[in-house]
């Protein structure tokens, strides 16, 4: 097959045509097509199928792809880009301001127990601090679409519980907000001084970033409101790819521009830039996973195999304990603290994209590898754990109408 | 009856209330503008048993129903009292017709015999503008009098 393939886009040594870059552009489209079919008919996220999806088609998979890798590339990093930008628009600044609010407890639990496993398990490994660090967040995220999708399709989001597992998840972005571009720095290979300096900087236009969202959003987003879509989604793409890449030019990340941008979006642009972009992100976000599946070697995989699930399964300990003490904390009963530890448990988007700032820097060649499997297996066994949790209530309910 | 309004972030506002009967239910306010009627469980009051979700149409339907008294059944009985009356809810276009003009402007009563008794904008409603009440794109026209005339107004206030 790959001799093949070879030979039908005359991928050879030099510089790929157009002609081949298109016809690899749209096998891994196809591909992306028919994986999120097979997804949407067994009822699962697409993430972890686009992840197996990018292994088989990389370096050493069933169909290596090559043509196409700079331009799937940058469609990769436009998908980081679109689904942080969504991410962000999501939230208007007095949600993140409440959420931080009323269940900052409950963050630092979520924090200590969920970073703390992946920053151990990275100096077991014989890891650098910064690759640890790397590690950490990936078990500290959990995934909000995943989790705010199974939330509205098991009809939770009336649920008691359900505001603090929804303010755990923006304590988390806003967190990361904060991480990544502190992650970026060290990853660049500071000193401990001039690094010291470059995260304070970092931690300054982050945190000005988030004052200018408060304080200009409605001028701002009445400013850029067009009423075509043509000129609205120019003047929003715009803004949002330059607001990247200059935060990526000062060591902010470009994820971290488009999430506060989207932060600072807000009224009637936020209402219609949602409903215009996601197909965008869809596309561009399946093959940012694809890509990041690409990346990682598939005979990389069995090594870490153990590891992996060793942290899957202290990852679902963590987020249930996280999730059950916030429910508490915010005296839910019994049932609903279940449900909130076991709804916090699927990783997804976010782990990946920090997982892919990793591999892009080159911080540690089995990162990839672990974050893949990783992911794989906590957004399939994820929301399997959410749903028994909702078994468990039907029962109930069904044995106190009998009475 | 005590009302507890809960935020959602991304998602909009939750209201929780407890009837009489001692039920507990909820209306989740979406940030698109469906609304989400919740019942919560006896057995477990932080679980939703069932959820019915409302389109905006769907909620104000309902919301009608459930008001007993309300603007369109009292309207109705008007149409059914005085025969011949016909009553019409115009919409104000984005620009053009009377949108950004006063009554006056449109000399509705001289040319039409056709009345506006009352604009519904936003939340509010102003019943009998006077001569100099500006329209506004968006703004809900109560139009009044013979159905030829009514006809007219509307053609007048959409241009």
């Amino acid at each position: 097959m790959p001799a093949s393939l070879t030979a039908l886009t005359g991928a050879s040594d030099g510089a790929p045509s157009a002609g081949d870059v298109l016809i690899e552009l749209g096998i891994v489209l196809l591909v992306l097509a028919l994986l999120g079919r097979l997804a949407q008919r067994i009822g699962i996220s697409s993430i972890p199928l686009y992840l197996l999806g990018g292994l088989a088609l990389g370096e050493g998979g069933l169909i290596p792809i090559s043509a196409g890798d700079d331009f799937i590339g940058v469609g990769a990093e436009i998908g980081v880009v679109l689904l942080l930008l969504l991410l962000g628009l999501e939230y208007s600044p007095e949600d993140l301001r409440d959420g931080l609010r009323s269940t900052w407890i409950a963050g630092i639990i979520d924090v200590v127990a969920n970073a703390a496993p992946g920053f151990a398990a990275g100096l077991l490994l014989g890891w650098t601090p910064v690759a640890s660090l790397l590690l950490a967040g990936i078990t500290y995220i959990s995934s909000s679409g995943i989790i705010a999708r199974l939330l509205d399709d098991l009809d939770r989001i009336g649920n008691r519980e359900t505001p603090i597992v929804l303010s755990l998840l923006v304590m988390e972005d806003v967190v990361t907000a904060f991480v990544l571009p502190a992650i970026a720095v060290l990853l660049v290979g500071a000193t401990l001084a001039q690094g010291a300096i470059a995260i304070g900087v970092a931690f300054g236009v982050v945190f000005l970033a988030f004052y200018a969202a408060f304080r200009l959003s409605d001028r701002f987003s009445r400013a850029i409101h067009s009423r075509s879509r043509e000129l609205l989604l120019l003047t929003v793409l715009g803004i949002t790819f330059l607001v990247a890449g200059l935060a990526d030019a000062v060591q902010v990340s470009a994820a971290v521009g488009a999430f506060l941008l989207g932060v600072t979006l807000s009224g009637q642009v936020a209402d219609e830039v949602r409903s215009l972009l996601p197909p965008f992100r869809d596309v561009f976000g399946g093959l940012f996973f694809v890509f990041f599946g690409m990346q990682v070697d598939p005979r990389t995989l069995p090594p870490v195999l153990v590891p992996a699930i060793a942290l899957a399964l202290a990852g679902i300990a963590s987020k249930v304990f996280t999730g059950y003490a916030a429910a508490a904390i915010a005296k839910i009963g019994r049932p609903g603290r279940w449900r909130a530890g076991f709804a916090l448990v699927p990783r997804g988007e976010f782990s990946i994209v920090i997982a892919g700032l990793g591999v892009a820097a080159g911080a540690e060649p089995r990162l990839g590898a672990l974050a893949a499997a990783y992911v794989l297996t906590l957004a399939v066994v994820g929301p399997v754990l959410m749903r028994v949790t909702d078994r468990r209530k039907a029962r109930i309910t069904r044995g106190a109408r009998d009475e | 009856m005590e009302i507890f309004e809960t935020k959602l972030p991304g998602v909009g506002v939750r209201y929780e209330f407890e009837t009489e009967a001692g039920d507990r239910a909820g209306v989740v306010v979406r940030r698109d503008g469906t609304r989400d009627i919740v019942v919560y469980d006896r057995a477990d009051a932080d679980a939703a048993i069932g959820t019915l979700e409302l389109s905006e149409g769907d909620a104000s339907t309902v919301a009608e129903l459930l008001g007993g008294t309300n603007i369109t059944v009292r309207l109705e009985q008007l149409r059914h009292d005085v025969e011949g009356l016909a009553i019409e809810w115009v919409t104000m276009p984005e620009a053009g017709g009377l949108t950004e003009h006063t009554i006056a402007d449109g000399k509705i009563r001289t040319r039409t015999s056709a009345s506006v008794v009352a604009v519904v904008r936003g939340d509010h409603a102003v019943p009998g503008p006077g001569p100099s009440f500006e329209f506004l794109a968006g703004d809900h026209v109560l139009v009044m009098g013979d159905t030829e005339a009514v006809a007219e107004a509307s053609r007048i206030l959409t241009g």
